[in-house]
């Protein structure tokens, strides 16, 4: 982890600390939400014939702040110890496959408390607002809607403006591309943005945008996502469709499609999903095609095991389908 | 550099001595029902969050207060109540609460007056069949206006069904009637028991 963004959250937690080893300790606990939260996750690889293990251990912090006349804003803190054992290919926050290092996961502060007209104002670093992952949030669990895959990174640090109104929510945000990283490198930037339907609705639909250039590549991304629920059942897809250019100039069209059906139990302790991945690229012959099947089973509030499996369908130009299962607990305390 | 961990450990150390229960999911998830508050209390400026825990304390006294009844292990937890507030008086309350019905949790939020009686209250999620006939007006006036010993009278013997009459007036409905009631004993005494104190310094 870089020092500018570490520093943030350093920040962060040693004011989280100074006032709660201070006397004021019971106005600075009013309205904190924090968790203990711990995970250990096996992967097998089969098309690498790898299997490794992910272990993430940290603090989940959210904090409404208020006033007289009510909230201001709220602020949401999370950093990690994540241990590799054996992971390949390296994830980019790491240097080897058994590195380890304190992550920042979501660490911002979203101010409320402005008139009607005016946004709230997100700063920090969060979850770019685009596509599913905006409505569904798929931090620490195998869950998930390949955000950083389609537009280059999960979470930046930047500002966004959101607001929940009548019938639509929408939230706009413009980050530097640095990733973990609170700067933007050899300009990289990320302008990202979704409108929808409010989001607690049985049927949800949304527009997403995206123009980055992040690791040196640019992305312009425009994307539809829609969910809906008829009694435990949920159908969702995300369909993007847009182009990058690695090199200068050569721009090259892009289409990621993603289609799920889930069931949950009526005690919701149960989830069940099943994914369809189409991803096609114009620099590549042929569409890849990806089944994704997992559940996640709550055992308490606390306790929860996920399993995943995901297969290539169709074969590859490299002729080695990806093949991948994963199995994760997660406690939280 | 010592004293920056000094006071991290010194902090998790607090931390622990505060332990609460938790929320199964991570907070960055967290959403306000902010459209369904602008919908209760139109008149509303802003809105204050009072976040209490439901522990396994509250959760055995749910369980007397009304036997046969019990709490979601979603609904423990820290969970907020909101004041809708216009400047800086308060208009009434919105508390969400979850019930679990034969399609999954239904999620209510319910709009609470100063003398905690039930004012009106919007389905954030249910996946009913039969949902529009609970957002009627006519189904919403059996719940309207009550307060929890109105509304505990309107339970059957079995402590979970509603009366025949509700179930007679709820039309096509009745599981829903049976939910909504269950639902909204359990938003008024969770309101009182946790947040009454700091309700009556308003």
């Amino acid at each position: 982890m870089k020092p500018l963004s570490f520093i943030f959250l350093l920040l962060y937690f040693v004011l989280l600390g100074a006032v709660i080893s201070a006397p004021c300790y019971a106005d600075f606990s009013k309205n904190l939400r924090w968790s203990l939260d711990g995970s250990a996750r096996l992967n097998h690889n089969d098309a690498m014939d790898n299997t490794s293990r992910i272990y993430a251990f940290g603090l989940d912090t959210h904090k409404v702040f208020t006033n007289a006349s009510g909230d201001i804003g709220y602020g949401v803190g999370q950093l990690y110890w994540t241990k590799l054992s054996n992971h390949m290919p390296v994830p980019f926050l790491f240097t080897s496959k058994d590195d380890s290092d304190f992550i920042i996961r979501e660490a911002h502060l979203n101010y409320t408390a402005g008139p009607n007209w005016l946004p709230n104002i997100r700063l920090g670093h969060f979850t770019l607002p685009f596509g599913l992952e905006e409505s569904i949030d798929t931090n620490g669990r195998l869950l998930d809607y390949y955000l950083g895959k389609n537009l280059g990174s999960k979470l930046d640090w930047g500002l966004s403006l959101n607001k929940v109104i009548s019938k639509i929510e929408y939230n706009v945000s413009y980050t530097l591309g640095g990733k973990d990283k609170l700067k933007s490198i050899d300009g990289s930037y990320a302008v990202t943005g979704r409108i929808g339907s409010l989001n607690h609705l049985d049927f949800v639909v949304g527009l997403s945008l995206y123009d980055g250039k992040i690791d040196g590549i640019s992305r312009k991304r425009l994307a539809i996502d829609w969910r809906y629920y008829w009694g435990t059942w949920g159908i969702l897809g995300e369909l993007a469709l847009g182009e990058d250019n690695k090199q200068d100039n050569i721009w090259q069209k892009e289409k990621y499609s993603l289609l799920e059906l889930n069931k949950t139990s009526i005690n919701e302790q149960l989830k069940l999903y099943s994914q369809l991945i189409l991803r096609n690229r114009e620099s590549q012959a042929n569409t890849d095609k990806l089944i994704n099947i997992g559940l996640s089973y709550q055992f308490t509030t606390q306790f929860e095991l996920s399993m995943s499996g995901v297969k290539q369908i169709n074969r590859p130009a490299s002729g080695i389908k990806q093949q991948l299962a994963r199995v994760q607990i997660r406690y939280r305390y | 550099m010592k004293i920056i961990c000094f006071l991290l450990i010194r902090a998790l150390l607090m931390l622990l001595l505060y332990i609460d229960n938790v929320e199964a999911v991570a907070y960055c998830s967290l959403r306000d029902p902010v459209a369904q508050i602008e919908q209760l209390f139109p008149q509303k400026t802003n809105q204050l969050s009072i976040v209490k825990t439901v522990g396994e304390d509250t959760r055995a006294l749910v369980k007397i207060a009304l036997p046969s009844n019990d709490l979601h292990f979603n609904e423990l937890g820290r969970h907020t109540l909101y004041i809708a507030m216009l400047g800086k008086e308060p208009l009434g309350y919105v508390h969400v609460r979850s019930e679990q019905s034969d399609w999954g949790l239904v999620e209510i939020v319910w709009a609470i007056d100063k003398d905690l009686r039930i004012t009106n209250f919007v389905f954030q999620r249910c996946r009913s069949p039969k949902k529009k006939i609970a957002q009627s007006s006519s189904f919403k006036d059996m719940f309207i206006g009550k307060n929890y010993q109105e509304l505990k009278e309107l339970l059957s013997y079995d402590g979970i069904t509603a009366k025949q009459s509700v179930l007679e007036n709820a039309q096509e409905a009745p599981e829903l009637a049976n939910v909504v009631l269950r639902c909204a004993l359990k938003t008024l005494l969770l309101t009182e028991m946790l947040w009454g104190e700091e309700l009556v310094k308003l």
